[in-house]
This record gives structure tokens, sequence and C-alpha cells, in this order.
């Protein structure tokens, strides 16, 4: 069974590729099934891969499948492989099984597009490189999916590119990621040219042996990586690409920008998680990153009025977590989020993209409102996934997961108790800003009229996604609530336990009544700010120094005019004044010592016969003088 | 020569056979169809002989020919290349005036030529397959009668040619009077035997020979009629001229060279080094302004004859394998480059002008597709085959420790870089530059906007090739085992 592992990033790569060559001639219903078709045999084959995989575990709980060797030069000799262990198991479950409930719902979404062929190709070269990048054995196929998901991710925000705010959204996204990629391929080529070898486990290895714990090295190596995971994982102080990339169809802000790829960064630094066991300073810098993301994304979120754009701010929020577990060094904890989060992120998406459609392409929430009444599958999964999201206890899959985050970065090693107070606050936030869009799009009085109702492609995969976000965290609950530790104890293989530091003052209990005090005070403000006394809210408002704030949050901590300040004038301005550089002039004495050769080489071919002969004969002179006095 | 000498023959017999054939049947009957047919299943009688004579390998056959794993290989390239170049034949010469049937027995013949040049271990033979090519090649050059061009290509091929081949022969005559023989393994025996040869003469007849396989792979200072010939010759010609009769011709050299020992010479070592150098920096500053694609093409094979020279300069095992991963990415590439040409060009002229290429995207998206490949390959970006050869070529230099010209090889690369550029660059833009076109008269337009109607049989070709491009360049292993089981023992 786990020889069938290649086929998992191998057939979406197929339908890719009929799409693109096939697609514009095929009809909706050929594109609707090939595009979904084969992310469904994925996901099926990633289920019945762990079912094999828990009952008849490999050896070492590690199976790599080689599938060729692309060159083989001098002991360069990268293989094409796949690792699977239980990390990269899991999250290639999640990946397929989310992607492919997103891709049957696109079906139904994007009918009536003229790119729907081109959508479903870009969905599935997304997807296959996604499970390349969880999947790969090498930095190289690493790399190679990590691209790819780039591209793909450009290529969709931009789907719609008849709108230049779309193209430029996207463009957004490709640069900032890329100052991100940039560093992370420095990362990647510190560690091959230390470390001497492409394969990640040995790369692991060595620089555990090769490198003492704060070595220079691995924590410049830490930092370079951390780059790359801060730019595809929209992190301080790259998350500014995010919220623009909501400019792309819904599912694939759904898919890409809130289930999956965002999460790469979180998979890169737990696959490398060893590294950075290595270089304390990097993986503090994770934390603090983390905390710091989740902090300001919150309140960005507080102030945003258009649906998606809240949601995206609150999964730049959700991500902050993911990091914050990481650097305090829970490791699966991280993981757990991710996965809940994939559930209900991309619900919350699914569910936005159904009030979008039936309000007219209406973002805004303010114009939306009693939309419970219309829209009961939407509202009602849309809660229970806003629920997840904002952690109400004991019964959603992310009150699970945040608590144990949270709970863990007071107790382990690498935690402490401002992390802690920071990341409860978050807790409060994302309640907050949760129930506000709630209240505000779901209750009060209608404001726009529904008219288009979602079908069961639309419904069905919220459902599903709804059942999940709730059961999705029952695989791990703390010890005074069943005590299962299903979900640890599978990546316990791949990932290493938390360190237990000396929580003090604190108790697993203690920290989760926090955390849903913290719950409670959210949902009770928004409640009565935006369903008892909506006037409140203007009176908060209304002073010059909030108005000042609120716009300071809205726009993201003013961080796109920072950069544009920071970065794109002063380029812009170097470039202007510097048009005639000195750099320059040396390429173009380059180009024009090359045409001056040109010139002088082209005399030479003269069309004559004559001058061709004597061309030869005077080579073999000069060539048998050269031999004969040589 | 007993029965199984003759056996081991077959694909030479074979060749020649249907070339014969092919002749009879076109006095009899003209139908381009059958002709082709018949050719092509002669060409693919000859390649599944070669799983027949196999077992046989290595076998010498008089003291002119040795048919070893090597040869097998080449031999295999060769008819695989000619095949291919038959088809696209059969679209370009439909579209054209005259009788296109005698070009199929010409192209028999070239290839017959070819494996006989990939087989031979004696200057006999050695002469007598470069001479079956060289003339096969002069009609097929001059094939179009009607146009000028291709006359005058047939016309320079012709004479200079002649004289490279004089030069050759003389040169096999000075090797002949300082040993006594002609055959390249006795040579090395001789050379390595007796210390005390007269060494000036042995390495004035090698300097010459050196002239004529210079001539024939178009190397500097011999490739001055290279672009003539590309743009003069109908552009599925040219796609021989640029794979079968170079392949061929290269694998005779790494043969002669290795087994005679003189490539152990200083001297011919450093004339090598002086000829790699040079066509590689020629070849590339030369094509870089051209507005001429096939000038262009032409231009670029001059620098890529300098590249494999590289790995030919390495020597060794490896020098073997690169040299000969390379030939058969270059094959795959130009002749999917050229077969875009054929595909484009109609009865009146062969598209050669970079302007015939402009927005080629948007005309026919398949075939502008096929040549991005293909200009990819040449300039050896990864995932297509040109990428992982010339990664071979360079690691083999460097293994070896020629530093020069492995620091030549990368700089002038970039260089390639900006012709391909700009060729593609074309094919994806100048949607407006067409409608000024337009708007600028009608009747000069009419006059040289190309409008063929679409081969399949090419079609078909171009698809393989373009499968077999991305094939070898992300799973070069098939390949390269191949490559290692056969010319691995030369």
């Amino acid at each position: 069974m786990l020889h069938w592992l290649w086929l998992i990033p191998a057939l979406p790569f197929a339908g890719a590729f009929v799409l693109i060559v096939f697609g514009p001639k095929m009809a909706h219903k050929a594109v609707a099934i090939i595009g979904p078709g084969t992310i469904a045999v994925s996901a099926v084959i990633s289920i019945l891969i762990t079912y094999s995989f828990i009952t008849s575990p490999p050896p070492d709980h590690v199976f790599v499948q080689n599938l060729w060797t692309w060159l083989d030069v001098g002991g360069f000799h990268p293989h094409i492989a796949l690792y699977l262990d239980a990390l990269s198991l899991l999250m290639t479950l999640v990946v397929t099984f989310v992607s492919f409930f997103i891709h049957w719902y696109s079906t139904e979404f994007m009918l009536g597009d003229e790119g729907y062929s081109r959508f479903f190709a870009y969905m599935n070269l997304f997807v296959a490189s996604m499970v390349t990048l969880l999947l790969g054995d090498n930095l190289l196929l690493l790399f190679l999916g990590w691209e790819g998901v780039g591209l793909c991710s450009y290529l969709l925000i931009g789907f719609w590119y008849t709108d230049p705010v779309n193209g430029r959204a996207a463009r957004k996204a490709f640069i900032v990621t890329r100052v991100g990629d940039t560093a992370m391929t420095l990362g990647l080529l510190l560690l091959f040219t230390h470390l001497g070898t492409l394969n990640i486990q040995e790369l692991m290895h060595r620089a555990q042996q090769q490198w003492p714990v704060g070595s220079t090295l691995a924590v410049w190596a830490g930092f370079l990586l951390l780059g790359g995971a801060v730019g595809k994982s929209a992190q301080l102080p790259l998350q500014t690409w995010l919220p623009d990339a909501m400019a792309g169809p819904t599912p694939t802000s759904a898919l890409i920008h809130a289930a999956t790829m965002v999460t790469a960064g979180v998979y890169l630094i737990a696959r490398t998680h060893a590294l950075y066991s290595i270089a304390p300073a990097a993986q503090l810098a994770v934390a603090v990153v983390g905390t710091a993301t989740l902090i300001l994304a919150g309140f960005a979120a507080l102030t945003q009025w258009d649906i998606k754009r809240v949601l995206a701010y609150s999964t730049v929020s959700q991500i902050g977590y993911m990091f914050l577990a990481l650097g305090v060094g829970a490791w699966s904890a991280a993981i757990f989020h991710f996965m809940t989060h994939a559930f209900f992120k991309a619900l919350l998406f699914l569910g936005a993209g159904i009030v979008i459609n039936a309000c007219h392409h209406e973002h805004n929430i303010f114009k939306m409102g009693g939309l419970w009444k219309e829209l009961p599958v939407a509202f009602w999964t849309f809660l229970i996934a806003g629920c997840s999201l904002a952690g109400l206890p004991l019964i959603t899959a992310g009150f699970y997961s945040k608590g144990l985050i949270i709970w863990e970065t007071r107790a382990a090693e690498h935690g402490n108790q401002t992390l802690w107070i920071l990341a409860v606050i978050g807790v409060l936030l994302t309640s907050l800003y949760t129930f506000r869009l709630i209240f505000v799009a779901f209750f009060g009085e209608a404001k726009t009229h529904v008219e288009h109702k979602p079908g069961y492609s639309l419904k069905v995969p919220c459902i599903v996604l709804a059942a999940l976000s709730i059961v999705g965290g029952f695989v791990e609950t703390p010890r005074f609530l069943g005590d299962i530790h299903v979900f640890t104890d599978f990546l316990h293989n791949a990932l290493p336990a938390v360190v237990e530091g000396h929580a003090t003052g604190m108790s697993e209990l203690g920290s989760e009544l926090w955390v849903t005090l913290a719950f409670v005070i959210g949902l009770v403000v928004s409640y009565y700010l935006y369903m008892v006394k909506p006037s409140l809210v203007e009176a908060l408002t209304a002073p010059a120094i909030s108005k000042a704030l609120h716009r300071f949050w809205f726009s993201d901590w003013g961080m796109d005019w920072l950069y544009d300040h920071l970065f794109v004038r002063p380029v812009v301005w170097l470039a202007r004044i510097d048009r005639n550089d000195i750099v320059d002039s040396f390429y173009d004495g380059l180009a024009f010592i090359s045409q001056v050769f040109y010139r002088g080489l082209r005399t030479t071919e003269t069309g004559r016969v004559r001058w061709y002969a004597a061309g030869i004969v005077l080579g073999s002179i000069i060539f048998v003088a050269i031999v004969l006095f040589a | 020569m007993n029965v199984t000498d003759l056996f081991t023959l077959l694909p030479l017999l074979i060749l020649g056979g249907a070339a014969i054939v092919v002749m009879i049947v076109v006095a009899i009957h003209r139908s381009h169809i059958l002709t082709l047919t018949l050719t092509l299943i002669g060409l693919a009688l000859a390649f599944a002989s070669l799983w027949w004579i196999a077992p046989e390998a290595p076998r010498q056959v008089t003291s002119l020919l040795v048919i070893d794993r090597y040869a097998i290989f080449y031999t295999g390239l060769v008819i695989a290349a000619t095949f291919a170049v038959a088809l696209l034949c059969y679209g370009y010469f439909e579209r054209h005036p005259g009788n296109p049937e005698e070009l199929y027995i010409l192209l028999l013949l070239a290839a017959l030529g070819s494996a006989v040049l990939v087989a031979s271990s004696h200057f006999i033979s050695f002469f007598l397959g470069l001479e079956i090519l060289s003339v096969s090649l002069y009609a097929m050059n001059a094939y179009i009668r009607a146009w000028s061009l291709p006359l005058e290509a047939g016309i320079k091929y012709l004479i200079l040619a002649a004289s490279s081949a004089a030069f050759l022969l003389f040169g096999m005559a000075l090797v002949y009077a300082e040993l006594g023989t002609m055959d390249f393994a006795k040579i090395r025996e001789l050379v390595t035997a007796s210390p005390d040869l007269n060494r000036a003469v042995l390495l004035a007849g090698t300097a010459l020979i050196i002239t004529g396989f210079g001539f024939k792979l178009a190397l500097v200072p011999f490739h001055l009629w290279t672009p003539d010939i590309y743009e003069g010759a109908p552009a599925p010609v040219t796609a021989f001229v640029a794979t079968v009769s170079k392949g061929a011709m290269f694998a005779l050299l790494l043969r002669y060279f290795y087994w005679s020992g003189t490539h152990h010479f200083g001297a011919v070592f450093l004339v090598f080094t002086i000829i790699a150098i040079a066509s590689m920096i020629a070849g590339n500053i030369l094509a870089m302004l051209q507005t001429n694609v096939k000038r262009i093409l032409a231009y670029s094979s001059i620098a890529h004859m300098g590249y494999v020279l590289v790995a030919f300069q390495a020597g060794g095992q490896l020098a073997v394998q690169a040299v000969t991963f390379y030939l058969v990415a270059y094959f795959i590439t130009i002749i999917g480059a050229f077969g875009v040409i054929t595909m484009i060009s109609d009865g009146d002229r062969d598209a050669d002008s970079i302007e015939d290429y402009r927005g080629l995207f948007w005309r026919r998206p398949a075939l502008a597709a096929v040549f991005t490949a293909m200009l990819l390959s040449l300039a050896g970006i990864p995932v297509t085959a040109g990428f992982v050869g010339k990664f071979y070529v360079i690691s083999a230099g460097a293994s070896s420790a020629i530093w020069l010209l492995v620091f030549v090889l990368i700089v002038t690369s970039v260089f390639g870089l900006y012709y391909y550029l700009r060729i593609l660059v074309a094919l994806y833009s100048g949607l407006a530059h067409e409608e000024a076109h337009a708007a600028s008269g009608a009747a000069m337009v009419s006059s040289s906007s190309l409008a063929p109607a679409l081969s399949i049989s090419g079609g078909v070709v171009l698809a393989v090739l373009t499968i077999l491009l991305v094939w070898v360049g992300v799973y070069p292993a098939t390949l390269l085992n191949i490559i290692h089981s056969t010319v691995g023992l030369l």
C-alpha cells in the first residue's frame, strides 16, 4: 500500500497537465470530473496509506520511496525520493482531504466563469506542488514544491487578471514572499555547503553532530529558514501580502491562503526542528515572531469591514499561534492547530463565499445582516467554524488545539509567562473579531436581498468540514478532560515530545480556565457592542484618537505605508537618480564590445566560396605549424 | 568474410537495400506517400536489425568495419534521426513544386554513409563513409532547384567539402607514409611501440585529418560555410546536416583519436583546445545579432560543437558518455527546432526571418510551445535534455581539470542565452507589431506572411521530440543506462 505513495503527487500533476493542454476545449462536466477527481483519488490513497501506516508501521516509522536519481555526477546525486513519516503523512492527509472538498465546492462556485478549466488546472497544480513540498525527501524537491505553490498562489490571486488591482495583488504576494524565499534559499545553500548533503534527514543528523548548541552557523541557518517561513506563512514582518491575496477567487483563499499553503512555513520549521533545537536564539525568534503577529493581526482584524479580509487577518493571527508553539518546542501542538485550523478556516472561507455570492458579490459585512434565516446551512456551519476559531470550550476543535498551545507556552522549557499572557490576550481578540463578524453579517436587520441560494456542491463540503471542526479536536485533550493523546502519540516518531519546564503557579486546568475567560469576555463584549448597543461602537470610534487608532489598525499598523516609504520609494528614487550609473556602463561596455566583435567576425562571412576555401587552407596551415613547432 | 560477418552488417545492408528498392519503385511509379512508406519501413527494419546483431558485438568485419556496441548505438541514433527527418520531409516537400521522391533515396544513402562512419576502424572505410554521406548531401542541399538559395548552398558545400576532403586524404596519406597502416588500432600500437618515429610527418598528417573533421563539424576556423548552407538548404535537410552528419562525424572523431592514441599528443590536444575555445566564442558572438533564425541556429551549432569538444578533451569513459549524452540531447533539440521551422515554412520560402516568428504563440500556440522547449534546451535550462547534457559536459571537463575550457564554456553559454531569448521574445510578443504590419499595406503582408498547411507527420514528430526532451531532462536515468551499457565500452 505504501508503494502507492508516488501517486499522491503524480495524479494531481497529471490532472493539471491534462487540464492545461486539453482544458480549454473540454466540457465543464469533464473538467469538473478531472479536477476534483484526481484530488479525490489522491485523498483516498492518503487515507489508505495512513491506515496501513498505523496498522503495520514501516521500520522506524519512516518510509522512503526512491523513485529515481536525477543526476549522478561526482558525489552530487539528488534522488527524486519521497519521505513519509508521521509529520508528512498527517499534513498530506489534511491537505488532500481539505483540497478535495474545496475542489468539489469550486465545481459549483466557479460555474459560469470563463476560466473554468484554467482554475482547476491551477488548483490541481497547486495540490501537486504542495504535496511535493510535504513529501520531498531532499531540499531540491522541497524547493521545487515551495516555488510551485508560490507560482500557483500568484496565478490564482491574479486569476481574474483583467482587473489590474488583482494583478497588483498577485505581484505583491509574489514579490513579498520572494524576499522570504531569498532568505530561505540562502539558508538551504548554507546547509548544503557546510553539511554536504541535500537529504533533509541526513542534513539534520549531520547538523546535530557537527554543530554545537548555539553555534553561529546553526543560528544563521535557523534565522534564514525562518525568513522563508515568515514569507510563505505571512508572519511579521512579511504578512502584508496575505490580506491583498484575497483578490483571488474565494475557494483559492480557502485552500491556499488559509488552509494549506500558508502553513508551509510551519511545516518547514517542524521538518527542520532538529536544527532549531541547536539554535535556541532562532527558536526564540520563532516564538517572538509568532506572538507579535498574533497580537498585531488580531487588532487589524477588529477593524476590517471586508469579510474576507477579516478572515485573512485571522489566518495570519492563527498561524502566529502555530509559530508560537514551534518556538516553545511544542511541535505537535503546532501541527495539531494546523489541522484544526485547516478545517475551520477552510470552512469559514467557503461560508464567506456562499455569503458573498448570495449578496451580489458584496464583501462589506455592514451591508449584509440578517442572513441567518436566508442561508441556514451557511450560517450554522459558519457559526460552528467561528466558534472553533474563537475556541468555544469543550466542544470545538479550536479550543483543544489552541488551549494546548497556550498551556505549552507556559509549561514548556522554552515557554515563559509574557508569551503566555500575550497568547491569552490573543484569544480575547480572536473571540472579539469572530463574533463581531458573525453578529454583524448574520444577525440584525437584513440589508440585502438574497437571491442566489447555494446548491449541494456548495453545502455538503461545508457540512463535512463543520463536523470536522468539532470532532477534529477530540484526538488530543487535556489531562482533566479525558487525557487523550492520540495525536501526539502518532506524531511522536517524527517530532520530539515537549520538554516540560517548571511551570510555577499555574496548572493546565488554570490555563484553560483563563483561555475560557478570555473567550467569554470577547463573546460578551462583542454581543453587547454589536447586538445590544450598536450606538456604543460609534461613540467609541468617534474621538480623534480612536479614529486614528482605527485607521492605524485598519491599515495593518501602517505596514504597507512603512514599506512603501522604507523600501519602495527609496529604491524607485535611487533607480531614478542612478539612471546612468557606473555599473551599467560596465555592462553597456560588454554589450558594445560584443557588438564590435560581432561586426568584426561578421566580415569573415562574405558569402564567397574562395574566401571560405581560403579559410580552410589558412586554418590547416596554422594548425600544421602549431603541431610542428609547439 | 563469412556469413556471420555479413550478418553483422545487416543494418548497413538493409539501408543500402532500401535505397535500391526506393530507387526502383520511384522509376516505376511516382508516389510520395509510397516512397515515404518504403523509406520508413527500410529505416525501421534497419533499426530492428540492431537487436539481432547485438549479440555478435563486438566483431571486426574485415579490417574496415567494427561492429561493436558503440557503433550499434550510434547507428541506432543515426537511423532514428533519419526517420524523424524523413517524416518532416514529407509535409515539407508535399508543399513544394517538383518531384520529392528522389530525396528519400539520398536520405537513405546519407544514413548509410553515416552508419559506415560510426562503424569504421580504418581510413578507407572512414573515407568511403564520408563520401557516401557528402555526395548525398550535395544533392539534398540543392534539392529545390527552382530556388536560388538551395542551389547556391549545394554548390558551396560541394566545392568546400571536396577541398576539405582533399586535405583529409592528404593527412591520411602522411600518416600511412609514416606508419604503413591505415587501421586505427594498429596506429596506436605503432605510435606507442616505436618512439623513434618521425613525429613531424605524423603530426602534420594528424593536423590535416583534423581539418577534415573540423570542416564536417563546422568548427572554427573551418566553419565559414555553415550559415550559408544552413540558410540555403531546405529546412528538413538542414536538420539532417546539423544532426546526423555532425553526430556521425563526432562519433568517428572520438573513435579515431581515442583508438589511435593520437589524442595524447600534447600538440594535438593544444590544437583541439584552440579549436574548442574559438568555436565557442565565435559561434556565440556571430549568432548574437543575426535576424535569420536558420543562421542563428547555424552559428549556435558551431558553439555547440565547441561544447562537445570540451567533453572530448576531458578524455576517458566519462568523456565518451558525456559526448554521447550531449549529442543525443542535441539531436532531439535540433531536429525539434528545425521541425518547427519546417512546419511554418510554406511552398514559397522557408520561415527563416525572426519576423516570421513574431507573435507565433498567438497564432500557433502548440508550435510556439515546442519551439520554446527546444530553445530552452539549446540554452541549457533545467528540466530539458540540454541542461543535463551540458551538466555532464561540464562535469566531464571539471573531472579532468581542464578549467580554461570549462570557464569559456560557461561564459559563452551566457552569450548564447541572449540570442535564444531574442527568438523567445519574438515568439510571445508582437501582436501590436503585426497590426502595424497589416496597416502598412496589405500587398506586402500577402507576399511575406506564411500560410502553410500543417502536416500530421510533422506534428507527431514534434510531439514525440518534445516528450523526449522533457523525459530526458527529468528522468535521464534511462538514457544514461543505455549509454553506459553501450558506448561505455569504446
